[in-house]
This record gives C-alpha cells, sequence and structure tokens, in this order.
C-alpha cells in the first residue's frame, strides 16, 4: 500500500467512514506509525475547526422582493405547463378541427364553383360562312365546331352523356 | 385555508401540509423562515452573491413544484438544502464547460496536486472568538477551486457520506477523498497563513 493510500484510509478513519477490520489494522498500525499519528490528530483537528463553521449570511435582498420574484416565477411556470398539458375544451376543439376543415371546404367550393363557370377557351376563331356550328338535339349536352379552313372539328362533350360509338360516330362524321 | 396570523404561529409539518394543498401563503411563510439558509448554502458553493440569490430562488421554485415528494425522511430545510446543492452542482457543470478547470489542467501536466501538499496543524485560537474564526475559514474557502470547496461544502456543511458526494459530483469515491484530503490541508495552510499575519500565532 502506497503513502497516499494510507493517508486516505487515515482521513476516513478520521470521518467515520472507514470501519471494521480495516479500522482496526489501520489503528494497530498507527500505534507504531509517528507520521500516520501526526497526520491523523492534523486531521482531528481541521475538523473540529470546520464544524458548524459555515458564515451565516443575510440574503442581500428585501424578504419581500425575494417571495415576489419567487411567486411570479412559480404562476410563470404553472401557467406554461397548464398551456402544454390542458386538455381540449370544447371551444378549443372546435378552432383546432372546424376551422381546418371550413377553410377545406372554402377551398373546394370554390374550385367547384370555377368549373362550373369555366366557359370553352376563346379559340379567336370568328365564325364565317365557310364554317359551321352544330349543335346536338338538346343543345346542352353536346357542341361541335367545324372549321373548313384548317380542316379541325372540336367536339365539346359532357362527361355526363352516354358516348354510345354509333352516336359518336354521328357526330364527327 | 387557515387565516394568516396561523401561517406565523403555525408549525412546520402543518405549513409543508398546507403547501402541499396548494396554500401559496403557507409556503411563503416557509421561504420566510428558511430563504437565508438556503442563500448561505448556495453563496457557500458558488462564492458569488447573484448566482447565490438565483440559484436559491429556482430552488424555491422546484421545491413549490415537487412538494409532493416530500415525505419527511429527513427534515424540510434538510430537503431544500439538497435542492439548492444540485442546482449548484449543475451550474459549476454548466460553467466547467465553457472553461477549461485549472486544477485539471495541473493534474494533465505534473500529476495530482493533492500529493504536492504537506499537512499543517492548525490549532484553535484563545483570544479568537468563533464568529472571527468562522469569518478565516469563509476567506480560506473562497481561494478553493470549485471542486475542492465543493467537497469541503458537501461534506462538511451539508453533511454527505463520501459515496453521496461521488454520486452528486459524477466521480469516483477515490476521487472525493482525494480532493477533501487536498482541500483540508489547504485550507490548514491558508488558515495558518492568516493566524500569522494577525500576530495570533508564531
Amino acid at each position: 500500500m502506497n503513502e497516499n493510500e494510507n493517508e486516505l484510509k487515515v482521513q476516513a478513519l478520521v470521518d467515520g467512514e472507514l470501519t471494521g477490520a480495516e479500522a482496526e489494522a489501520l489503528r494497530e498500525r498507527m500505534e507504531t506509525d509517528d507520521r500516520l499519528r501526526e497526520l491523523h490528530a492534523q486531521l482531528t483537528a481541521v475538523r473540529g475547526l470546520m464544524a458548524g463553521a459555515e458564515l451565516p449570511r443575510a440574503l442581500p435582498e428585501l424578504g419581500d422582493f425575494h417571495w415576489n420574484q419567487i411567486s411570479e416565477a412559480i404562476r410563470r411556470e404553472e401557467r406554461q405547463t397548464k398551456r402544454v398539458a390542458r386538455p381540449a375544451s370544447g371551444a378549443n376543439w372546435l378552432l383546432r378541427w372546424v376551422t381546418p376543415l371550413v377553410g377545406m371546404g372554402c377551398i373546394l367550393l370554390l374550385f367547384t364553383s370555377l368549373s362550373r363557370h369555366n366557359e370553352p377557351p376563346d379559340l379567336g376563331i370568328r365564325l364565317v360562312s365557310d364554317h359551321e356550328l352544330e349543335l346536338s338535339a338538346d343543345e346542352i349536352d353536346v357542341m361541335t365546331f367545324n372549321t373548313g379552313d384548317d380542316n379541325i372539328s372540336i367536339v365539346w362533350l359532357d362527361i355526363s352523356i352516354d358516348l354510345r360509338p354509333d352516336s359518336l360516330q354521328l357526330w364527327l362524321d | 385555508m387557515p387565516e394568516e396570523p396561523a401561517h406565523s404561529s403555525a408549525e412546520e409539518p402543518q405549513l409543508v401540509e398546507w403547501a402541499k394543498a396548494g396554500d401559496m401563503q403557507a409556503f411563503e411563510e416557509l421561504v420566510s423562515r428558511h430563504r437565508d439558509r438556503i442563500y448561505v448554502r448556495a453563496y457557500s458553493i458558488m462564492r458569488n452573491e447573484d448566482l447565490a440569490v438565483d440559484l436559491s430562488q429556482n430552488a424555491w421554485v422546484k421545491a413549490w413544484q415537487r412538494l409532493d415528494q416530500f415525505h419527511g425522511e429527513a427534515s424540510f430545510p434538510t430537503w431544500l438544502s439538497r435542492i439548492v446543492t444540485n442546482l449548484c452542482l449543475d451550474e459549476l457543470r454548466r460553467q466547467k464547460r465553457a472553461r477549461m478547470d485549472s486544477i485539471e489542467a495541473m493534474e494533465e501536466s505534473t500529476g495530482p496536486v493533492e500529493n504536492r501538499l504537506e499537512m499543517e496543524t492548525v490549532d484553535p485560537v484563545e483570544g479568537l472568538s468563533r464568529e472571527e474564526l468562522r469569518e478565516r475559514i469563509d476567506a480560506a474557502l473562497a481561494k478553493l477551486s470549485d471542486k475542492h470547496r465543493t467537497v469541503v461544502v458537501l461534506y462538511e456543511f451539508e453533511q454527505l457520506e463520501y459515496r453521496e458526494i461521488a454520486e452528486k459530483m459524477g466521480t469516483s469515491i477515490g476521487t472525493v477523498m482525494s480532493r477533501l484530503f487536498y482541500a483540508r490541508k489547504r485550507l490548514a495552510i491558508l488558515l495558518k497563513e492568516t493566524l500569522k499575519r494577525d500576530g495570533l500565532i508564531e
């Protein structure tokens, strides 16, 4: 065992942290070792000086001010905790779920409205004598535009119409 | 809730029970009774007035939040003292991360400083009051490094065992013993110097 370990063991003995056979063996050794015995006395003296030696001090601010700071901090922390942990109340539930749904509904409504009012694009083609515009019998579901100049036929179909091959062939003819 | 005069005359366990039930006035009375003690413990470790005030305030806030964990195994002031001590240790760790600790730097280059001092004998001095001695010990403590002073405060004032100090400081029992031994040697030397300077010893 080296010197440093012995010193630390003497300290442990002074502090009451060395007990049993180990403590007994060290006490026996100290009887014949002046240096360890002296160290034991020195450490015991320092311990005696330190007992209850913490210098009393008064808080360097007024008690009321100190309490105000503490109570303010407590309230602040409680507010934050409540904010994080509070379950959604009825009003909060409405705000959290209904508002986005209403928003999405409005957007859908807007798209629907726009698509209903979506007219066929203006192609800038003027109807003159050699052009022919045909409408189907009910003049609603199908509209055909033919231009002889460009050999183009444009057919607008409503998707709700029943596209039977024979009627489609009729229009294309 | 009790009337206000009841708070100032109430026994501490009663105040704790009221505070646990949410009575802020009871807690205020507890703060009033123990604020100096909690501040002193914070100051002993940190040696900085502003930090000690802040940490003792934080300790009271934590105490309020954890009142339901206090079951009276230790006294209420001892329980509070543990809270403020833990906050101080956290603060020291935070500070340590921000700067190089001088003692550790020395250990890395030349071996532990604990081995390089001789123990001094300091006898209690006649004619020196307990208060005067306390002031000299306080001045000597202020000259120790954070980690050596902390071990002394935790052992001598907070009255923790080696094992508890090691756990709190995140180190081994051997390191605690070594730091405590060095700190005591330094304290003995510093006290002897100041007593000699004041002509109280030869």
